[in-house]
């Protein structure tokens, strides 16, 4: 029997299909009997369920989630109002895995619940199941999909709080959810504003601004105006929809100009009113380098002021809470009398935000924009080495790196690479390149050249000028020379073997004869010739083989000398070729060495290209 | 004097206007010497663990950070970022802990804050690739690991040694870090 019998229960009975149904069985049942008597008792209903109610469980479940406020809603029963009511347990896998009463939606007669007060793991997931009851009679369970409440749960409004000055307006913002919240206690939430001028007969202006941190100052604003705001949070890495705030309104100050200014009054709204003695802020905040000391500089275009200014570590953005008092005053600059100082080194770690103001006697100016800077990128690249290598002659391959090894690839360096011919008077040729392997063609042979280059990078000072490195380009000749070269190397190897081999024979021939003659070989052998012959075929060997072996000592040391200077074979070459000398060190070193001394190599190793010098 | 070349020339990747696309050879040299200053720092604040051995702890980090190689580049972004938040939540949280060296704890603080930066334009940027990993159960993992770490601290009342344990175990995080970093391939 189902549960929907209500035997004896007390209440409206209301007629289910059930009912109805059930009736429709009794009389074919009855139809089906002999005699029409009463059915058998075991073919009834339950008596118990004649009049019972089936209770539906409630329809359109939905599980609402705002920050920490977590809350279960259905849609309302249509049945005849009565003392239906709700319930829901819930069921934590591994956790808390038999269904257990869900506090605050036991026998709720609303249409919500709200069972906030559940401690639980925002991060683990959850089973909720509903049913409607009315008294013993209860509905089946209706189960609820598996959730994960951190990521079913919608960021709340933040809160907001404006400052306003003349030309621009603070923003702060407290994260969603209360102090002691437990669904965002973990994370660095974003904000997203949007700003809007409230002037009636003006045209629309608006804004959107994305701010990492809880505090965003817009500036570029009109002075006495009414400007609008909502905020509202957003999480990097989760998609969580979030609610706007309120919309909070604020109105800029006055404009503030120092006395006496007429042409600046031009600038203001006809129904402004001048504060007089009151300065604007510094603007243009910029961190340079000058002989090797980093120094504060802005604009300003009015006179006896002095300057004031503040800096905050970047980290310290990222912290909730007013921020205000964590602002220290810069070294060296808190009573500036032009616009500009120089900070002690130590400030310039890391990033960090700078901003300035000026004042008059007892009046200050706003403070200007807050700027960020990161010093690391004003770094001095430190100096390229520089290698030249001969590659016919007619190029070279010039090659640039840093002495140790960097990272220094991934980054967009141009490298500025000064080439000239070693004689005086030389014409210096730049060029610049954003690869680190090159070759420079048109060049004469056998001459020697020289580079030093030097690296920039986007914002930062360049590098220091690199070594100069020197290299002669090979000497000239006939295309083939170097095919011509290699088949003479061969032949003269061929000859120097035959060179060897006879005089191996000699050798033994003279110190280790096959056999004496016998004595009577004369008796034999009368004739002088027969004898003569024997014995001057082997001077005649010896001869010849003197000849050749003069001949190839000649060839072996000229391929000897060929190996060490790379250049062609023919000596005549080696004359004609220019005053250029071979065993410049420099040069020489420069050449060969230029895959050992650069480390990591720059932008696009492994890349060449070919640069033209004539 | 190279470690110093090296560290000078850490360059912030994350400026506005930059590549569309991720320069993952940059993110990771920035990385890696954060990270290592990151570990220098843990080293250096680290104070007599031998006597805190009672007071330990497995707060059982999930096993997907220990096995980085399985992490899409992407993937790999977001559990980083996801750690270095909550190893800075948790040390914003040290400044009233008396006894500390409090210019060690803020440069720690600022080296986290450094690669958080970097990492929050990256991610910017490979959504604006629609590559960005919304279903990310590694995540949710690292939160609910992060949270008994704050529970801990917690019902410890903040106390010393319950630092100290919870330095050890953020250490542990930095070398797996490291991990991910080499996970960020082009």
């Amino acid at each position: 029997m189902e549960e929907g019998c209500l035997a004896g229960s007390e209440g409206s009975w209301v007629l289910e299909d059930w009912w109805l149904e059930q009736r429709d069985e009794i009389a074919v049942a009855s139809k089906g009997r002999e005699g029409g008597g009463p059915p058998a008792v075991n073919s009834l209903p339950v008596l118990g369920a004649i009049g019972g109610t089936k209770l539906k469980p409630p329809q359109n479940v939905e599980v609402d989630i705002i920050d920490d406020t977590f809350t279960l809603r259905w849609a309302r029963s249509k049945e005849p109002a009565g003392n239906v009511t709700v319930s829901a347990d819930y069921l934590i896998p591994g956790i808390v895995d038999n269904w257990t009463k869900l506090p605050g939606c036991q026998h709720v007669t609303s249409a919500t619940c709200d069972f906030s007060s559940l401690k639980m793991n925002v991060y683990e997931e959850i089973k909720l199941r509903i049913r409607a009851e009315e008294g013993n009679n209860t509905s089946p369970w209706h189960e609820l999909d598996t959730f994960i409440p951190f990521q079913q749960a919608r960021i709340g409004p933040p809160k907001v709080h404006l400052e306003a000055e003349d030309k621009a307006i603070a923003i702060n913002i407290s994260p969603p959810g209360a102090e002691d919240s437990v669904m965002w206690q973990q994370e660095n939430p974003q904000y997203s504003v949007i700003i809007w001028r409230n002037m009636s007969g003006a045209q629309p202006w608006n804004e959107t601004h994305h701010s990492r941190f809880p505090r965003i100052k817009i500036h570029k604003l009109m002075p006495e105006t009414t400007y609008c705001v909502r905020v509202k949070a957003r999480l990097l890495l989760h998609p969580n929809p979030a609610e706007f705030s309120p919309v909070h309104c604020v109105n800029t100050t006055a404009p503030l100009h120092p006395v006496p200014t007429p042409r600046l009054a031009l600038a203001t709204t006809p129904s402004s009113s001048i504060v007089e003695n009151e300065l604007p802020a510094p603007e243009n905040i910029q961190v340079i380098l000058e002989n090797d000391t980093y120094v504060l500089k802005w604009d300003y275009t009015h006179d006896n002021v002095t300057f004031e200014a503040q800096w905050l570590k970047s980290y310290l953005k990222r912290m909730p809470g007013s921020e205000s008092e964590k602002w220290v005053q810069v070294q060296g600059c808190e009573r500036a009398p032009v616009a500009r100082c120089a900070p002690p080194p130590d400030m310039f770690r890391k990033r960090f935000y700078v901003r300035v103001r000026a004042s008059r006697g007892n009046s200050s100016s706003p403070w200007s924009r807050e700027e960020e800077f990161d010093t690391r990128r004003r770094v001095v690249i430190p100096p390229l080495v520089v290698a030249l290598k001969p590659l016919s002659s007619h190029s070279l391959q010039v090659s640039v790196g840093f002495q140790d090894q960097t990272e220094l690839q991934h980054y967009p360096l141009t490298y500025e690479v000064t080439f000239w011919e070693n004689a005086s008077n030389a014409e210096r040729k730049t060029f610049v390149e954003q690869r680190a392997d090159f070759t420079v063609l048109s060049l004469k042979p056998r001459t020697v050249y020289c580079a030093d280059a030097q690296a920039l990078l986007e914002d930062r000072p360049r590098s220091q000028r690199s070594n100069v490195a020197c290299a002669t380009t090979e000497a000239g000749g006939a295309p083939g020379a170097p095919l011509a070269a290699g088949v003479s190397a061969a032949l003269t190897v061929l000859l120097v073997l035959c060179a060897a081999l006879a005089l191996g024979k000699l050798v033994h021939y003279v110190f280790f004869p096959a056999g004496k003659p016998p004595a009577t070989i004369d008796e034999y052998f009368p004739e002088e010739p027969m004898k003569n012959l024997l014995l001057s075929t082997s001077v005649e060997r010896t001869e010849e083989c003197f000849i050749i072996e003069n001949v190839d000592a000649v060839s072996a040391k000229e391929v000897n000398r060929l190996d060490e200077d790379h250049k062609t074979y023919t000596s005549q070459a080696s004359q004609d070729s220019g005053n250029y000398s071979i065993e410049d060190e420099s040069g020489e070193s420069g050449g060969s060495q230029a895959g050992e001394e650069l480390g990591q190599r720059g932008a696009g190793a492994g890349a060449r290209s070919a640069v033209g010098f004539a | 004097m190279t470690n110093r070349c090296t560290l000078q020339l850490t360059v912030l990747l994350c400026l506005t206007g930059a590549a569309l696309s991720v320069n993952y050879g940059k993110l990771r040299f920035k990385l890696r010497s954060s990270n290592s200053a990151c570990q220098t720092l843990l080293w250096q604040l680290i104070t007599s663990p031998q006597h805190c051995l009672d007071d330990r702890m497995d707060f059982q980090i999930p096993r997907q950070v220990e096995q980085p190689q399985q992490f899409q580049k992407e993937e790999a972004m977001v559990v980083m970022y996801e750690m270095l938040q909550q190893i800075h939540t948790i040390f914003r949280r040290s400044f009233s802990n008396a006894g500390w060296n409090e210019t060690i704890v803020e440069k720690l603080l600022e080296e986290l804050d450094d690669q958080m930066d970097c990492l929050e334009t990256a991610l910017e940027e490979i959504k604006q690739e629609g590559k960005f990993p919304w279903e990310n159960r590694t995540a949710l993992r690292l939160k609910t690991y992060y949270l008994g770490i704050l529970q801990y601290l917690k019902a410890k009342f903040y106390g010393r040694c319950a630092w100290t344990v919870v330095q050890v175990e953020i250490f542990r995080n930095v070398s797996f870090l490291n991990g991910l970093i080499g996970a960020l391939q082009d």
